[in-house]
């Protein structure tokens, strides 16, 4: 692997021409929304918003897996860690995320055995070493990840690792644009769309609600060229008013996706009804195991004695999600929720909205 | 003693064990006539003028990485504490504290490690300390050193002397130390010859504060990274400070590596680097002198200090647009995707 190859992509030349695209192309105030908190981060992170022109705002959507995990899922995960059968596995950033009661990372100081991977095949790898011990895996995340997942529980039928199982809180980007289009006061004047979900969904995925709603929509990756790009096409279109839903990534997404990646998702996971936060139930917008794994589905095998839900009082970051306030308008932001001590999960990400705007905004 | 022997709790309990250990390990390796007189503490003279003295503690897993291991680590990284504060480094003392079972191979290896830095940075270790502590009280070997060091007369060097129109020079690529531990820690492959920078860093100072020109501040950004030092700089001192992110010196792989994982280079640890804040106008003569040291052979000037923006770090990105650089706050963790 070439790991310098996306130097290409941070051209300075080239971005500073298409800054100066945008800037001569743009006569109106545009609202624009990256969906995927890694857009969110990379915006940050290159100071994309201070070489745009003051009309262009840029909003940030529910793509962050962590970000929009219910508190009851994150409750879920505490009392799984609680019990002393149990070793939890987790990504790393949802170790900090506060429950109603605690965090994972509370729980691992108090003593629970709660482990970072970097892959869930890690935790299939412990699940080996630790035949007494069942071990969990906290399944967070979007289309991305969810094949991954898939592939990983179809490895442990395979290989009978029957002391594993997964706790689900996976999602689907597309129905939440859907429900986030349907609520009111929502103004959202083009889409930003995920490179990597569209690299298993395909741009296909993102029909349905483009055809319905008619907002421009690019598809595009994470190098300041690319998001740049990416607003010069949602610029035109606004400017010409003919709304596209455009493949700017197409070094990453064919059309039609990763149908073999779609095919394991579905084979070991069903659509189901999720929570987000701050955003509330979604139809359709959850993935959980299929009853034919029933026996690596940890919601199954374990009776979880769960907390009273508390969501934290005055935290804002579902509407903040929604595009409808900005991280420093709500008001715990910077005051009672900061990264050392977040409140809420867009704080604890580093791809959530408010630790982005924290981290670079000063 | 024997290599396969294991450490057992006798070798700290200050008995014959633990002198055999000491008359037989630890005194041919670190030889000098002040550590061989056995007294309870060195005695040594002291050159006239002000003294730095500083202290680090050495807890790194694992113990041995690519680049270096943690006895070399723990010689360094107060020699190089000690420079930082214009010093010349002189005496160091060990502390050990083993854990119970540890191969006797092991604990050797590291003390050759410690041995042939103390020799490489010109210092000697002249006191110290062993305990041996029941299995699981700690994480194999921690150790403790401390060191002090001589200030040349007409040397300033501090955290707050940095001034508007002083230029920022690092010493050569960041995030080296960071990445290798990080993928080693987790059992990361990757193809790549990433490897720890640690390194001895006293000699590129006595060069610079040799040379007469007038050295601001020298920080070694070590935990934290070079974003979270030079913000404690710009605090100290009430001053922007604005970096160039186009200048900043990362290795291909360590870039391949953090972006891979989420990471910001900015933010992750070095061991043999150093920041020298420094006029403008003699900022290439100071860079020159760093680049002739082994260790400085990349460095770069990498920004400037301002008089907006006091107490704040800015980065000017690749595509000309601006960001706040804040300070670490936690742990970098990596993201899901």
């Amino acid at each position: 692997m070439n790991l310098t190859y996306n130097q290409v992509f941070k051209d300075p030349e080239i971005s500073k021409a298409l800054v100066a695209r945008i800037r001569e192309k743009n006569t109106r105030p545009l609202r624009l929304m990256e969906v995927c908190g890694t857009h969110t981060m990379a915006i940050f992170r290159y100071g994309i918003r201070s070489v745009l022109p003051e009309t262009i705002t840029l909003l940030s959507g529910p793509g962050c897996p962590v970000c929009v995990i219910a508190q009851k899922d994150i409750d879920a995960y505490v009392m799984l860690a609680r019990r002393p059968d149990v070793i939890l596995t987790t990504f790393g950033d949802l170790m900090k995320v506060p429950g109603s009661v605690s965090s994972l990372a509370g729980e691992k100081a108090k003593g629970a055995d709660v482990r970072m991977v970097y892959s869930i095949f890690d935790a299939l790898a412990i699940a080996k070493e630790n035949p007494d011990k069942a071990v969990v895996f906290c399944a967070v995340g979007f289309e991305t990840t969810i094949p991954t997942i898939a592939g990983a529980v179809l490895t442990a039928q395979t290989q009978g690792i029957d002391n594993f199982s997964i706790y689900s809180a996976n999602k689907l980007t597309p129905p939440a644009l859907a429900a986030l289009m349907k609520t009111a006061g929502v103004e959202i004047d083009g889409f930003i769309l995920p490179g990597h979900v569209a690299v298993i969904t395909g741009l296909d995925a993102f029909y349905p609600i483009f055809e319905k709603y008619r907002i421009p929509s690019v598809v595009t990756g994470f190098e300041p060229m690319d998001i740049l790009n990416a607003v010069l096409k949602l610029v035109e279109q606004n400017e010409s008013k003919i709304p596209r839903l455009v493949n700017a990534y197409p070094r990453a997404v064919a059309d039609a996706g990763n149908p073999k990646a779609r095919a394991i998702m579905d084979q070991v996971f069903e659509t189901a009804d999720a929570l987000w936060r701050g955003i509330g139930h979604i139809p359709d917008s959850g993935m959980v195991l299929r009853e034919s794994f029933y026996k690596f589905d940890a919601a199954k095998k374990f009776e979880l004695s769960m907390p009273d839900t508390r969501e934290p009082a005055g935290c804002d970051c579902g509407r903040i999600l929604m595009g409808l306030k900005r991280p420093d308008q709500c008001r715990l932001y910077k005051k009672n929720c900061t990264p050392m001590h977040p409140v809420g999960p867009c704080m604890v990400s580093s791809e959530g909205a408010c630790a982005a705007f924290y981290k670079y905004s000063g | 003693m024997n290599k396969k022997d294991t450490i057992l709790l006798d070798h700290g309990a200050g008995g014959k064990v633990s002198h055999a250990m000491f008359s037989e390990l630890i005194l041919p390796l670190f030889d000098n006539e002040l550590l061989a007189k056995q007294n309870d503490g060195a005695v040594f003279e002291v050159p006239p003028g002000r003294m730095a003295f500083s202290t680090d503690s050495y807890t790194v897993d694992p113990l041995f990485f690519p680049g270096g291991d943690i006895g070399e680590l723990a010689v360094n990284g107060t020699v190089n504490d000690v420079a930082m504060c214009g010093a010349i480094p002189l005496y160091i003392s060990v502390g050990l504290i083993i854990e119970e079972g540890m191969q006797v191979v092991d604990l050797k290896r590291i003390l050759q490690s410690m041995a042939r830095a103390a020799q490489k940075a010109d210092v000697r270790i002249v006191t110290g300390d062993t305990k041996v502590v029941p299995r699981g009280k700690v994480d194999k070997i921690f150790i403790n050193t401390s060191g002090i060091g001589s200030i040349p007369t007409g040397v300033h060097v501090s955290g707050d002397g940095a001034q508007p129109g002083d230029k920022v020079i690092v010493s050569g690529t960041i995030a080296d130390h960071g990445v290798t531990i990080l993928s080693e820690r987790e059992g990361l492959k990757f193809d790549s010859d990433v490897k720890s920078d640690s390194a001895p860093l006293n000699h590129m100072v006595k060069g610079m504060l040799e040379s007469g020109y007038p050295v601001h501040v020298l920080r070694d950004p070590t935990r934290g990274g070079l974003g979270t030092t030079l913000n404690e700089i710009a605090g100290q001192s009430t001053v922007g400070i604005r970096l160039f992110e186009d200048r900043l010196p990362v290795r291909g792989p360590v870039r391949g590596i953090c972006e891979l994982l989420g990471f910001d280079p900015l933010y992750l640890a070095n061991e043999g680097k150093l920041i020298a804040i420094v006029p403008g106008a003699d900022a290439d003569n100071v860079l020159d002198i760093i680049r002739r040291d082994a260790f400085g052979k990349d460095a770069v000037i990498i920004g400037e200090v301002t008089e907006q923006d006091p107490g704040r770090v800015v980065l000017e990105t690749f595509i000309g647009g601006t960001r706040i650089v804040e300070m670490l706050t936690g742990e970098q963790l990596p993201r899901i995707c």
